[in-house]
Order: structure tokens, then sequence, then C-alpha cells
């Protein structure tokens, strides 16, 4: 098993009132799957995502990661696991605009002290498999959406992680860029990188192994595609 | 990884372009005013510390009971100390002012020169200080009629010529004298001793040399005006010293002055060692603290430009650093990053500012009138300390930027969410608010003292110095026919159509007195009287009415009593003030009545209306007018347009009649001005402080504007949708910035009212702190920062909204 959550709740206090953002969430992933996350405005989707990625800490509950318990894990231990083990590629790529998309690519390797003449084989490697050796001088204001979630896809996997968390991956593209970047997360999970993907769409929700449905919080129901 | 950071750093720079060029321009103006003003305060340090053996000498001084120190001594002290006391190696003594006069080369048709910057000095003068000899050796110096030059003399003199060797004329008090040139000196630029030429003191032990004049000699204890330094053992506790040279001076000394001696360290002659000692020093201390203080402040404004702009930034950072953080960045990586950033932003503006000192060092020279170049800040260890505020500066505004950026939570920033801490924008704000006090206090206290320089400048004075052309009256060749050529040469001024009036005097206002003495009092004599002090001018029958002075009682002298020999006279003009000082109630009750003078009595015959003799930092002396017919000066009031012609005209006359003299002259109004150069320099210095201070805070002020009116576009385009006009959203823009402005002109108000009252008691005639002035200056701030603001305001009030809210 990949990670697990149990019972897991996090809140907001307004006004002296709890607001619940995630209510009683029990999940397990196993290696190597593919979920959707679906659901309405406001229901959570983020929120869990955000949790699952370490980026976001819950207020009940417990987290286990690759048999670590993360509620039990310091801040700097946290992040030196999610650096470790997990991608996060966004809805609006968040590229650094001043890094060309070679540089984009590298950044996690340079995090992670990779040397040299590595980052550089790794880096040509994730450019050559994408198709994009002949765009990575360009900055990402000079590319098109479709080829900026490439590169953004790119980036969260060059540091070879078991999961990518993608926040709505396909939400800024037009159906046919759509379609190659969910084309592309089915090979990937085929060569067995666990995906977790947040979306609206019904047809994207489709190419992942099983959907999770979520409303105010809660888990309303799962279902196997 | 360093490389990367480089990277994205000048990318980032260079796609904020203007965000950029206010951070860089400010940071360089910042820290060229520094590097400039270090210089100064390099060189004032670096002054006379480059003798050997400066720790060891000491300067002789004399104190009044009120404290005033001066180092004028009398000559006769050096050596019966030396004699007395063994823990003194040496002495050296020389004079400043004294010796000064005519110096011709000895050849034909060769050039008379007035030479002012000149002095006898002690015969082991060149190895008792640290100069350099460069021709003829140190120990030539001893001998009498000897004189050194400075290279620069040398060539003005002989030219291309070999100068040791040659000889010179010296006309001066001590009548005509042969001196051969034995060497040639070079003094460094930091150093108080400089002369154009020394002759070798020497000379004057003969009594012959003296020329009658025998407070000169050089072993009398009674005139002060010889300079005198004394090497000690390094053992000796010159305090202790200081107190036996004094037991010397009251054994020795048979009319008690009540003066006392004291020994001023070599070290501190130029500048004090603190604001305590009040030994009367050649540099000023205050401008050096004064200056480093407006250095400090300009490069804080600067600086906290880089800190408003780099949070205010924040915005278009965030998301780069959200990315960042989710990829695997530590807060300590980005952290480094951000102060890289700030560390190359600081080295980019210090090249910058180094070429801009380049090109501002020759105003800047002329504004703090010194002679200094780049390698002035090299000259003491003051450099290394900048250096380290530098670097301490750039890394303290770069390490908040740093803090505040690299603790961004990267799920708020990556929403698209700017986290808006109260606690950034209050700190952006009083550093607004601490920007504009320091540049509205510049601005104001620049205001004051422009106000007291135009005031001393303007005020009546009670005389009129206007289009009043003073001639330096001659020195050389006074033989037999002197007499007969001076009264030809006035009887040729007097001729003249363009001279309206014409008059000789030892003393002209603005050069100070020809004596001051005491020793006065009223016939009746009230006790005390005599101990006051009287300035002594010497005028002739024509010096009021061509200098346009006013009588209050009685009339002036007649050309016939002008005549009359100066033991023999016995007749006196007295200011309103010295009468008043001698006890009279009325200038009608001191007339005609006979004051003592020691011994002797004089008629005051006249009582002239108080004038201003010299500048109005003080009030005015009590001052007694002899009548002597004294060719010191010539004063001539021009009655014409055509000054250039005139001029020439007189000193064709004036070679006419005593050649080999230098034809000098000044103007009267020109010359009483120059009492002011402390005042006008200040007044330069800060209006030019207040104006950089400005722009560099007005750089920030625009560069937020900026940001502001961009994070609040789409508030901006929402309200004008909503039927919001121009005026009102400039308006709403504008408000809060004004209001920093405000109040930093709040904060500013008291201190400079303090400070400039401080100032102003100075000066004996001063003009008010008029409120009015505080107003004006609020204004004109509020007005700069006004337009600075509005250019951005109403760029955006004036923008399409539906571009503003689709882009959102």
């Amino acid at each position: 098993m990949l990670l697990e959550l149990k019972n897991m709740f996090k809140w907001v206090t307004v006004g002296g009132n709890r607001i619940f953002l995630l209510k009683d969430i029990n999940l397990q992933v196993q290696e190597g799957e593919f979920i959707s996350i679906m659901g309405p405005s406001g229901s959570g989707k983020s929120t869990l995502l955000n949790v699952i990625g370490m980026l976001d800490g819950f207020d009940e509950g417990e987290y286990n990661f690759l048999h670590e318990s993360v509620h039990k894990l310091k801040e700097k231990q946290r992040a030196q696991l999610y650096k470790q083990y997990i991608g996060f590629v966004f809805q609006q790529y968040h590229l650094i605009d001043e890094l060309t998309v070679y540089e984009n690519i590298e950044t996690p390797l340079l995090y992670q002290d990779v040397k040299s003449s590595e980052r550089k084989a790794m880096v040509a490697d994730m450019l050559d498999r994408f198709n994009i050796v002949g765009k990575k001088d360009l900055f990402p204001s000079q590319l098109s959406g479709g080829q900026q979630q490439l590169v953004g896809i790119a980036r969260a996997l060059i540091a070879k992680p078991k999961l990518i968390l993608a926040d709505e991956p396909t939400g800024n593209l037009n159906s046919r860029q759509g379609e190659e970047i969910m084309e592309l997360f089915t090979q990937l999970n085929k060569e067995g990188v666990t995906i977790i993907q947040v979306t609206h769409s019904e047809k994207n929700a489709a190419y992942a192994g099983r959907t999770i449905h979520l409303l105010d919080g809660r888990i309303e129901k799962h279902i196997n595609n | 990884m360093l490389k990367t950071y480089f990277k994205i750093t000048l990318r980032n720079l260079w796609r904020n372009k203007l965000y950029s060029f206010i951070n860089i321009a400010g940071l360089a103006m910042g820290i060229a005013a520094f590097i400039l003003i270090l210089q100064y305060v390099s060189f004032e340090k670096s002054v006379n510390g480059f003798h050997e053996n400066i720790a060891t000498t000491y300067r002789l001084l004399n104190e009044d009971p009120k404290g005033q120190t001066w180092p004028q001594v009398e000559p006769g002290w050096a050596q019966k100390a030396k004699d007395r006391f063994p823990e003194i190696q040496a002495y050296c003594r020389f004079e400043e002012g004294v010796g000064q006069g005519i110096v011709r080369r000895n050849a034909e048709n060769a050039e008379p020169f007035r030479e002012t910057n000149v002095g006898y000095a002690e015969g082991n003068f060149f190895e008792f200080f640290s100069f350099n000899v460069l021709e003829g050796s140190a120990a030539a110096f001893k001998k009498p009629n000897v004189v050194f030059l400075s290279t620069a003399t040398a060539k003005k003199y002989f030219g291309k010529a070999e100068p040791v060797g040659q000889s010179l004329t010296l006309y001066n008090q001590f009548g005509k004298a042969n001196y051969t040139v034995s060497g040639v000196y070079d003094i460094p630029v930091n150093s108080d001793i400089r002369y154009d030429m020394v002759f070798s003191l020497e000379t004057l032990s003969n009594p012959a040399n003296l020329n009658d004049n025998d407070w000169a000699q050089l072993d009398n204890l009674s005139s002060q005006y010889i300079h005198t330094y004394f090497r000690i053992n390094e053992t000796a506790d010159y305090k202790k010293l200081e107190q036996k040279l004094t037991t010397l001076r009251n054994e020795l000394k048979k009319d008690k002055d009540g003066l006392v001696f004291r020994l001023q360290p070599f070290a501190n002659v130029h500048l004090p060692a603190s604001f305590s000692d009040t030994y009367q020093t050649s540099g000023n201390l205050k401008y050096v603290y004064i200056l480093s203080i407006i250095a400090i402040l300009i490069l804080a404004i600067a600086w906290f430009n880089y800190i408003n702009l780099s949070t205010a930034n924040a915005l278009k950072r965030a998301n780069e650093v959200g990315v960042r953080k989710v990829v695997g960045a530590s807060r300590g990586s980005l952290v480094l990053q951000f102060l890289g950033e700030s560390m190359l932003v600081n080295l980019i503006s210090f090249g910058l500012a180094l070429l801009i000192v380049r090109l501002l060092q020759p105003l800047f020279n002329t504004i703090i009138e010194k002679e200094l170049t780049f390698t002035s800040l090299l000259s003491t260890p003051a450099w290394v300390a900048g250096l380290v505020l530098l670097i301490i500066g750039s890394l303290l505004s770069g390490a908040y930027t740093a803090y505040s950026l690299s603790g961004f939570n990267p799920v708020e920033t990556l929403k698209g969410k700017l986290v808006k801490t109260t606690k950034a924008v209050v700190l952006r704000k009083s550093l607004v608010v601490f920007q504009f006090s320091i540049s509205i206090g510049l601005l104001l206290a620049t205001a004051f003292i422009y106000r007291q320089l135009n005031y001393m400048q303007n005020k009546n004075l009670g005389v009129n110095t206007d289009q009043l052309l003073v001639i330096r009256g001659p020195q050389v060749d006074k033989d037999s026919t002197y007499k007969m050529r001076r009264t030809a040469f006035i009887n040729a001024i007097a001729q003249q159509s363009f001279v309206k009036d014409y008059s000789l005097s030892g003393s002209v206002p603005g050069n100070g007195y020809n004596f001051a003495t005491s020793g006065f009092s009223q016939p009746g004599s009230r006790k005390g009287d005599e101990l006051k002090s009287f300035s002594f001018a010497l005028i002739d029958d024509r010096y009021l009415n061509t200098y346009q002075i006013g009588l209050a009682a009685g009339r002036t002298f007649t050309q016939a009593e002008t005549m009359v020999d100066w033991n023999d006279n016995d007749k006196v003009l007295m200011n309103e003030k010295a009468i008043e000082e001698l006890g009279f109630k009325s200038p009608e009750e001191a007339l005609n009545t006979k004051v003592q003078w020691d011994e002797r009595k004089l008629q005051v015959i006249g009582v002239v209306k108080n004038y201003h003799h010299i500048g109005l930092q003080k009030a005015i002396d009590p001052i007694i007018f002899y009548p002597q017919s004294n060719s010191a000066y010539f004063t001539v009031r021009l009655q014409t347009d055509r000054i250039q012609d005139n001029v020439a005209q007189l000193e064709t006359m004036f070679k006419s009649y005593f050649r080999n003299n230098p034809f000098e002259y000044f103007f009267a109004n020109d010359n009483f001005n120059k009492q002011y150069i402390s005042e006008q320099q200040y007044s330069k210095l800060f209006t030019t402080a207040s104006v950089w201070a400005i722009i560099i805070a007005c750089l920030g002020l625009f560069g937020l504007a900026t940001y502001t009116v961009e994070a609040r576009t789409k508030e901006i385009g929402v309200r004008k949708v909503l039927g919001a006009n121009v005026l009102t959203i400039a308006r709403l823009l504008s408000k809060d910035f004004l209001q920093l402005v405000f109040i930093a002109f709040v904060i500013a108000v008291p201190v400079v009212w303090y400070a400039m009252y401080r100032w102003l008691e100075n000066f004996a005639y001063k003009v008010q702190l008029s409120w009015w002035v505080f107003a004006a200056a609020g204004i004109v701030a509020i007005g700069i920062a006004l337009l600075t603001i509005s250019f951005q305001a109403i760029k955006a009030a004036i923008a399409n909204p539906v571009k503003s809210l689709r882009t959102q």
C-alpha cells in the first residue's frame, strides 16, 4: 500500500463555528493505481489533494504514507518525504516564468543536490521522452498551454516520484490537448507511477481505474471504472 | 545552483525594468553620496597623519580664563622650556601671516607677486616635520636668508630653470631682503601646515633684519605671533609638562595676563578627539559629523526603497516561491536565493555608484571646497568601516525581503491568493514615513539656512558697499619718493570722472580691524572700564563719506588731523556701541569729552552710527576710529557701468606710480560676503543633500505607486464600471500616500525646529523660525509626492476597465 487516510477531519473556525473542509475521510491507495477525484466546486477536492501532497495539514485522523505516520512527522521530515516521492501538476502549470523549459525541468534536481552531469542526462532524457528537445531554450510564455503542461508534467516526473498529484491538469486546455495529457497519464501509470488527479470532466475521470466523488468534504461514493 | 540564481536574478531584473531601474538607480545614488562623503571624512581623518612622529608631537596653545585657546604664542618660550625641561627633545616654531608680502625674482623684468601663504619657520622645519625635500638638503634651511619653495611656486618663479641657487627679494613689514633658494619641497594635500614658500626664521634673529619691528624678536615673551611645536619623550606625561610650562610662564612673565599654557596633541590639531575637546582646530568636527549622518540617512532611504519595492513586488514573486517550495526548495535555499539577489542588485548599484562618483566629484569638491580624489578614500581605514557598513546594510535589506518572501505558504500563493500581512503593510508605511521625514527635514533645514544667508547678505549694514572698489596699497619701494608718488596717485584718482569718492584706510569692512586694545575709560574713570576691549580702525577724513556711514553727533576728521603723528594725535571718533560701553547715555553726552587711553587723553570729536564692520555672525563691536592717512587700502566709489574699463585705467595709474607692486583689488561687497563662506557651504551642502534625498525617496514612492495601482487594477475596474470618475479614482489612490507624507512632515517639523534653533544661536543677527516657512516646505513636499503618485494614479484611472477586468 502506498498511502492510507483514516478518519481524517480538517476544519476552519469562522465566528466560533467549525466549518468542515474534510469530514471523516477514509482512503487507501495502492501502488500503481490511477484515481480520479470529482465533485462540485467547494467539495474539498483540492484540499484533499493538498493534504495527500503534505502541502497542507489536517486536524484529526491518521495519514500513513509508505508506512510512515505523516501526522507524527515534523515539518522538515514531511517536506523530505514529499520531495522524494511526490510530483505535482497544476491547472495553471505554475512554471517559473524567468526560467527556460530546460531550467524549469531541472529545478527539482537542483534542490536534491543531483550532480551536474547526472542532471544533464536526466533532463535530456525527459525532453526526449516528451518530444520537446527543440523547445528547451524557450520561456514558458513562448509555449502553448498544452506544451506548458507537458513541461509541468516533465518537471513533476524528473525526480522519479512514486506518486503524481494533478489538480485539474487539463482545466486550462482545449479538448485535444486534454486528451493528449490523459493519454500520457495512462502511459505513465502503465509504467508504474501512481496518479491521483482532480477533474471536473467525466470523460477525463474515466481514464482512471476508480473515481472518488466528494460532496461537502465527505466521500460520497467510490466508483470503479 | 548559484548559476541558476544568478541567471534568474538577471532575468527578473530585465523583465521588471521599471522596478529594477528604481531599485538600482536609488541604491546607486545612495551609495554614491555615501562614497563621496566617506572620501571627505577619510580625508579629514588623514590630515597630518603622515608625520612620522605625530604621536610624540604637541602644539603649544595659549588659553585665556574664558577657555578660549589660540596657537599664536610668544616666541621666547620654546628655548626656555627646552632648557628647563629635559623631556622636551626638540621644538619647531613657525609663523603664519606675519611674513606675507611681495616677492620678486632677482632678474630683469621679473614679475612681482603678492604672496599671502608664506611664512618664516625654524631651521629644523624640514627635519621636525615629515615634508619631502625634493631638491637641496633639509639642513640647508638652518642658515639665515634662505628660502625653500613648493614645487608649484618654484615653477611659478623660475619656470623650467633650476631654482636652487637662484635668489628672490621679499618685501614685507620687515623691509626688503634677499633670500637664496636652497630647496624645493612637496607637501601632501592632507597637511595643515602648507606654505607656498618658507623663509628661514633664523633671518629674524638678526636685529638688522627686523626693520624696527621689535615685537618680532625671537626671544621675546610678550608678542603672540608664533606657532610652537614640541617633540617630547615617549614616556613623558604631557599633561604634567603642560602644568610645568604654565608655572614657567608665571615665573618669567612680569605683567600677569591670566593666560595658561595648553599642549594639544598634534593628532588633534586638525580634528578634535571629541566635541568636549574645545581647543582650536583647523578642521570642523561638526561638519564631519553632519556629513556622515547625511550619508547614512541617504543610504538608508535607498535601502528602504529596496525593502519596500521588493516586498511590494511579492505579488509577482509569490508564485515562484510557491512553485519552488512544491518542487522541493527548503526555506533556507529560498532565503539564500533572495539574499543573493539583493547582493547582486547592490553590487550592480555599487558599480554604477562608482561611475556617479567619478562624474560628480568636481561638483562635490566645489561644495566642500576640497580637492578630493578617489584615493582620498583609501588614505585611512575609514573605507573599511564604510565597506562593512555597505555590506551589512545590503545584507539586512536583503535579509528582510528574503525572510518575508520565503515565508509564503505555497498552497495559498499557488491558488493566487496573495497573503496580505498587515505587518508588512505597517512596515512599508513606516519606512515611507521615515524616508519622507528625512527628505522634508533636509528641505526645511535648507530653507532656513538659505534664508539666514540671504538675510545676512541683504541686511542693511549701515555702510554702503556697492560699487566700491578697494585697491591694496603698495608695499614695495617705499623710499623717499613714496609719499610724493602716493599723493600724485590720489590726485590722479580724484580727477577721474568715474570716481565719485575715495578714501585711504588701514581697515575696511569685512577685513577685520587694525587691532584691538583695552585701557579706555571715561574722564571720571569708572572701575572696570579699562578692562573692556575696543577695536581700532585707522581711517582718513574721507572714509565715512566714501563708505556712506552716518554720524550720530559731531564731525569727522579733517585732512590736517589725519596727518598728525600717531603719538601727537588727541582726537578720535567712536561708534555708538563704544560710547555705550564707556557709560555715556547719549552721543551728545560723549561729544567733546576727553576719554582716557592709559596715560593719554583723546577728545571724542564725533560719534559714528553703528554699522557692521564684520559679518553678522557677531554683534557690532565697540570701535575707536583713529585718524591716519594709512595706505593699506585705497577705496574708490565708482559711478559707472563700465567697471572693466575703469579697473584697467586704475591699474595703469597704479603701475605708473608704484612700479614693482602688484595691482590687487577687490569689490567691497564681495569681500564682505566672503565672511559667509561657511554658511554658503552649509547652504550648498544642504541643498544638494535634500535634492538627492528627495529624488531617491520619490523614486521609491513612484515604484510603490506603480505596484499599488497594479495590485488594485481589478478594484479600479469595478469602481469604474460602477460609475466612478477619473478624479475620484486618482484621489482614492493618492490619499494613502499623501497621508504618509503628511505624517512625515509632522515628525520632521519639531526636529528641524530644534536643530535650526541651535544653529541660529551662532548668529547675533538672525531670521525668525517663521511658521510659514514650515508650511511652505510642507506644501512643496506634498506637491512633489503628489506629482510622483498622480502619474500612476491618473494612468490607472483613465485605463479602460474592460481590459483590466478581463485579464483577472
